[in-house]
């Protein structure tokens, strides 16, 4: 019995495509090798080609030719699966590749683009803003700060004027403006001095100011730690001289917050 | 005819599903056993062959017979729920019988069942629970308690007894 004789079963099998494991790869490795087995392997298919004939008899329903005949009409040729690609094929291939990379790099610049437009945009904005806000801020304090404004007190009427200040304060920023209106003058070598009186802890100096000849002062921003809680501020007549890191005398004005 | 598939003929196309059609059908619903999934699958073979009819080499073998392998196969994957095992490039089928016509055909498979008709009847259904219910030489062994050489020689027998009785 020859090698072929041999194989035949397993090629019968392998005809039906049902041979399976170490049997079937044996025989393709000897399929591969050997044209006489791979002509009874096509003649074994025709003979299992008339097996399928034996199932002949039933016809498909009218409406498979329709929906066939539909699929075709709608799937023209030149949109099929080519056959053969050609090495043009590939190139073509590659250069709609290159083309779809291409786009997705100016897509993803576009959006970055776009993206930092956006950005931009945003902060003009926002510098926008705060130019007005610095510029409001600006035009209070000069109003408040001019030696040519003129300060009116409104009291009760036949009511001698009265010392009066105003502090204004934002703890988390340390910013600090206080007008005083109505001072009596000071002493030879004396100066009004501005305390925080935190919550916990001594009075912490918050500048020095002399009125003015209508008894008008200001005090902004002087030099405050961030985030200080203050439970009032006080003014003390200091001598002009020294280190002014303590109140050296009692508070002629004391005001709390609201 | 075949030619003029290639070509894009789409009444090429039409020619050959109504010459071809029921041999399709009949495979698959043989191996299927349900009208829907046979349609299906004889949608699929003719929409296969539209899209590449490089797949079958004229010069090999008939387009009948080849048609009724490849839906063989493709039905079988569907019951296993797989994905094709064998390429249909690489199916080479070769018929002496010529079965394009109506009339070829009516006689080819007289001949056919025939030859089935006489055949011992574990022969033949060892060779048909392999082609139509794709079960392996092992599967059939165990199912009829059968020595596996003798399945085997049966499968082969089987078939090489069909080829003689269209000879």
């Amino acid at each position: 019995m020859s090698i072929h004789e041999q194989l035949g079963e397993d090629l019968a099998l392998y005809s039906l495509g049902v041979l399976q494991g170490d049997e079937r790869i044996a025989l393709e490795k000897h399929l591969a090798g050997c044209n006489s087995c791979r002509q009874e392997l096509e003649h074994l298919r025709g003979d299992s080609a008339l097996l399928a004939l034996s199932a002949s008899g039933p016809q498909p329903p009218e409406r498979a030719r329709a929906r066939l005949l539909t699929a075709i009409a709608h799937e023209s040729r030149s949109g099929s699966v080519p056959e053969k690609k050609s090495a043009f094929a590939w190139w073509g291939a590659l250069g709609w590749a290159a083309t779809a990379a291409m786009l997705l790099v100016a897509a993803i610049l576009w959006q970055q683009g776009k993206d930092l437009r956006r950005n931009i945009a945003a902060l003009q904005s926002q510098s926008s803003q705060s130019q007005a806000e610095l510029q409001k801020a600006h035009e209070l304090v000069n109003v408040l700060t001019t030696p040519d404004a003129a300060h009116f007190t409104l009291v009760a009427a036949k009511a001698p004027p009265q010392p009066q200040g105003k502090a204004i304060y934002v703890r988390d920023r340390g910013n600090l403006i206080f007008l005083a209106n109505n001072m009596p003058p000071l002493p030879a070598e004396k100066i009004y001095e501005l305390w925080l009186i935190p919550v916990n802890g001594a009075p912490v100096p918050a500048g020095l100011f002399k009125p003015d000849a209508h008894g008008s002062a200001t005090v902004v921003n002087p030099p405050l730690p961030l985030g200080m809680e203050a439970k009032a501020f006080a003014i003390t007549v200091e001598p002009e001289s020294g280190e002014h890191m303590a109140p050296s005398s009692t508070p002629i004005m004391v005001v709390a917050g609201e | 005819m075949v030619a003029a598939l290639r070509a894009g003929d789409q009444g090429a196309m039409t020619a050959l599903y109504d010459r071809y059609s029921s041999v399709v059908y009949s495979v698959a619903l043989r191996v299927l056993q349900d009208t829907g999934a046979a349609e299906d699958i004889l949608q699929e073979v003719f929409l296969q062959l539209w899209r590449k009819p490089s797949a079958f080499d004229a010069a090999r073998g008939n387009l009948g017979p080849w048609l009724a392998v490849i839906t063989r196969n493709r039905a079988i994957d569907a019951v296993r729920k797989r994905r094709p095992e064998v390429d249909i490039d690489d199916v080479v089928v070769s018929v002496e019988t010529d079965i394009a016509s109506e009339t070829d055909r009516s006689r080819a498979v007289e001949k056919i069942r025939s030859a089935l008709g006489v055949m011992p009847t574990p022969q033949r259904s060892a060779m048909e629970l392999a082609f139509f219910e794709g079960l392996t030489h092992m599967e059939i062994a165990e199912k009829t308690g059968e020595p596996l050489g003798t399945i085997k020689t049966r499968i082969r027998s089987g078939l090489l007894t069909l080829r003689k009785s269209l000879a």
